[in-house]
């Protein structure tokens, strides 16, 4: 009895200690009711320093708390927001904005030209994705209280639309300087961090900012954010009610979730995965620097069926490394390289390489174990001999971009054209390892950067037609992602985007 | 007995001293790179270097391990490289999380597993055999299976208990209670087997010694020399058990918190651990070492308190 009586009585002890150690609280899991919109972000938080702030599936924990300069619609047209009117100079490097008066930070700081230069700067010299987005900016000038002058080293025809999302958001100036923006995030946004029901890690409250100057367009008196990192774990919680909207990560969760009375919505997330071909002048592997062995590539790889297979339905086949709702992309492109593996060994022939040739890849099989035995097969099918370099996958990227393996299995961020073609195909771009090059390429990219309108477009789309053909890359398919809500909720996804925006939530009804 | 303390708490330090060591070199050794995914597939290098540069990433192992240790000294374990949370901060909201959960299922296997061990020791038969046999299941069904099933048939279809997220003690008794119910008994299960066949076998064993046959012929009570006797005899190698049941169930907590959503240190050390994060790993590497040790020497004293012989040794 009296081994009993101590198991018991230490183990209240420990269970007491361990209450006293709670001192805040987590939300008690109850459904939302129609004023409160909880969601179930895929990602952990990051500080609330927008220098360290992320893109994609982060945005959402900086919505509610910080306004951004523009809005983009669910189509990603820019909107006014803080900056009512915008405009470039004749050499397009230098954009003046007028911003709205009367908008104050949640600490009384007025948000004005003085405050958008520390933000843009402050952000500007950051080290994550956000910061990446304004590097082209060299100096902010406060012309007067409402009008800044935004000063880039050369044309970047991204520059407006990522003003619309965290890029462009905006903090207390007052808190940056005093460092304390790190932990507590001070904005001038439709709502304020209730730190009194919020637990770092897993639960972040979000209530009304009062002084807000938008409010119609947040119809939630209350954001509740609660990051769930595991598929099973988030389908729980929207099937019992416990979050309104989260992102299934795994296809084998779509079918439940409908058949619980989920709504689940599909729409383009804007990566493309397929294999990318960094070596397109054939430093390492001599044959792929040959345009007929990568268009062979591309005719090896049924796109359909590893949609289909490899990825559950959740992808639309695609030739193009350009988002589908942007402008560059050209859907009759995608009609290029049907799955021909004959052809492909034709090709392969005439290029002289009857009996292929043998590649190095980077194994990715513990994040994508059927995305990288299609690709295996595949190319073995049409002879080439893939040997598959076993690395941690926490070294996977950084190989990629030291320009160690000539091709591989990769999924890509595609944002609009110009955000693409800075990211993956310039000579310098950070995704061009191996910085290939090509006249033509270069020279649609120079007249690209400068054009407007309708001729940029034109310029985008005669790029990405070009690529196809010189088969720059063997991409599969333009990922889908599919975000479950529960009765009480609506939302319209937006492009260019992995998750859509909270201000994109609606009541049900 | 003082002196026996001192010097497994000394020993105990050495033990936490040794494994962060360990730790923090098999961190730096791995080669990973936590700071491309901090900063995101599209920074640039000079992005990198910066974040490197701001996380002492440049500099050797020597240094970066002295640094850490002094701080570590000072009660400082540093920020989360990818959250910027102060692992003290995310530790003190964590750490109940795991607790709760792992000791409620302590107690619960403790208590099953001992009714379930002695009434099968004394009454065998049938009974035994049904325990053996539910023992055998138990062992054998993994943790995340039950918490799955739990978390679907119990918290979702029929709604009797939340499927997902926790409440602290501090916010509703009730709450609390209802939050930890299914990851708890979902973790119990494993533990409740391996050690009702250990009370078993330990009360056999027990009740087949001579003593006890002694004890009987003087014509001493059942209750008696059940509980008095055959079951303080009994009770250090289930002890035993459930000293390591405890390390095992931190191990198990794992799964069953990715399961039902719940912020513990066992989810938060396997994300940490994937990405690299070290101030993270290391925070819940010593808090969950130290832990073990607290564990171990409350588990001596119960021997010695159990078994004077131990005391004398």
């Amino acid at each position: 009895m009296r081994r009993i009586a101590l198991t018991a009585v230490s183990a209240v002890l420990m269970l007491s200690a361990a209450a006293c150690g709670s001192g805040s609280g987590t939300g008690s899991g109850k459904a939302a009711t129609g004023g409160t919109l909880t969601l179930a972000p895929l990602v952990a938080a990051q500080p609330w320093d927008l220098a360290d702030a992320g893109l994609g599936n982060n945005a959402q924990y900086y919505q509610p708390v910080y306004d951004s300069l523009l809005r983009l619609s669910p189509t990603a047209d820019v909107k006014p927001n803080l900056a009512t009117k915008w405009s470039y100079n004749a050499a397009r490097t230098v954009l003046t904005m007028t911003l709205r008066s009367g908008v104050k930070f949640t600490d009384g700081t007025a948000l004005d030209a003085a405050a958008v230069k520390t933000n843009l700067l402050h952000t500007e010299k950051g080290t994550s994705e956000a910061a990446g987005q304004l590097k082209g900016i060299t100096g902010v000038d406060v012309v007067n209280a409402t009008t800044v002058a935004i000063k880039l080293s050369a044309p970047d025809p991204s520059l407006v639309p990522n003003l619309g999302n965290v890029a462009g958001m905006m903090a207390s100036p007052k808190a940056i300087d005093a460092g304390t923006i790190k932990t507590t995030p001070v904005g001038s946004g439709p709502y304020t961090l209730d730190k009194s029901a919020t637990t770092d890690g897993s639960t972040y409250t979000f209530v009304r900012n009062q002084g807000y100057w938008n409010k119609a367009a947040f119809p939630f008196d209350k954001i509740v954010l609660k990051p769930l990192t595991d598929p099973t774990a988030v389908l729980n919680a929207l099937r019992s009610g416990q979050v309104n909207g989260a992102l299934l990560a795994s296809a084998k969760n779509i079918a439940p979730a409908k058949s619980s009375g989920l709504t689940v919505t599909k729409y383009t997330s804007g990566d493309v995965e397929g294999v990318y071909i960094w070596d397109r002048e054939g430093k390492i592997v001599k044959a792929l620097g040959d345009v007929r062995v990568r268009q062979a590539l591309n005719y090896a790889f049924d796109r359909s069926t590893i949609v289909k297979t490899a990825k559950q339905g959740l992808g639309k086949a695609t030739t193009q490394i350009f988002n589908p709702a942007g402008s560059a992309f050209d859907e009759s492109l995608n009609s290029t390289y049907s799955y021909d593996p004959a052809k492909a060994k034709q090709l392969l022939a005439e290029a002289g390489y009857p009996h292929g040739f043998s590649v190095t890849v980077p194994d990715v099989s513990s994040v994508f174990p059927d995305q990288q035995a299609a690709m295996v097969q595949q190319l073995e099918d049409i002879g080439i001999k893939v040997k598959v370099d076993k690395i941690p996958v926490t070294q996977f990227i950084s190989a990629l971009l030291a320009g160690k393996y000539p091709l591989s299995y990769m999924t890509l961020a595609s944002f609009r054209p110009w955000d693409t073609i800075q990211i993956e195909v310039a000579k310098s771009a950070l995704w061009n390892p191996l910085h290939s090059s090509d006249p033509k390429v270069t020279d649609l990219v120079t007249k690209a950067q400068s054009a407007t309108g309708a001729a940029q477009d034109a310029l985008f789309k005669q790029l990405n037609t070009y690529l196809v053909d010189q088969a720059w890359n063997a991409p599969w398919d333009s990922v889908e992602a599919t975000y479950a809500t529960t009765k009480g909720v609506t939302f319209t996804p937006q492009a260019f985007a992995a998750v859509p925006p909270i201000y994109n939530f609606k009541p049900a009804g | 007995m003082i002196v026996f303390l001192v010097r497994r708490i000394a020993a105990g330090l050495v033990l936490v001293l040794v494994i962060a060591t360990t730790t923090f070199a098999l961190m730096s050794l791995t080669g990973s790179d936590p700071v491309r995914q901090i900063v995101g597939q599209t920074a640039t290098q000079q992005q990198v270097t910066a974040k490197s540069a701001e996380l002492g990433l440049d500099q050797s192992f020597v240094v970066r391990y002295g640094h850490w240790l002094a701080d570590v000294l000072h009660g400082n374990l540093g920020s989360s490289w990818f959250s910027g949370e102060s692992v003290t901060s995310s530790l003190e909201n964590r750490l109940p999380v795991t607790l709760s959960i792992v000791l409620a299922a302590l107690l619960v296997s403790a208590v099953l597993s001992t009714v379930l061990g002695v009434a099968a020791a004394v009454r065998r038969g049938a009974l035994d055999q049904v325990v053996q046999l539910l023992a055998v299941l138990g062992f054998a069904v993994p943790s995340f299976l039950v918490a799955l099933v739990f978390a679907v048939v119990i918290g979702v279809d029929l709604g009797w208990l939340p499927a997902t997220g926790y409440v602290p003690l501090a916010d509703s008794a009730s709450g609390w209670l209802k939050s930890i119910t299914l990851p708890a008994l979902s973790l119990s299960v494993g533990a409740i087997a391996a050690t009702a066949q250990q009370v078993r076998g330990s009360m056999v064993d027990v009740l087949r010694a001579d003593y006890v046959r002694t004890l009987r012929s003087r014509g001493i009570s059942e209750r008696s020399l059940l509980f008095r006797h055959a079951l303080r005899n009994a009770a250090p190698a289930a002890l035993t058990v459930l000293a390591l049941q405890f390390i095992g169930l931190v191990g198990g907590a794992v799964v069953v918190e990715k399961v039902f959503g719940l912020n513990g240190i066992g989810s938060q050390a396997t994300t940490a651990g994937s990405q690299g994060d070290t101030p993270v790993v290391m925070g819940v590497v010593v808090v969950m070492v130290a832990l073990v040790v607290v564990v171990n020497i409350l588990m001596d004293l119960a021997y010695g308190w159990l078994n004077p012989k131990v005391r004398v040794g």
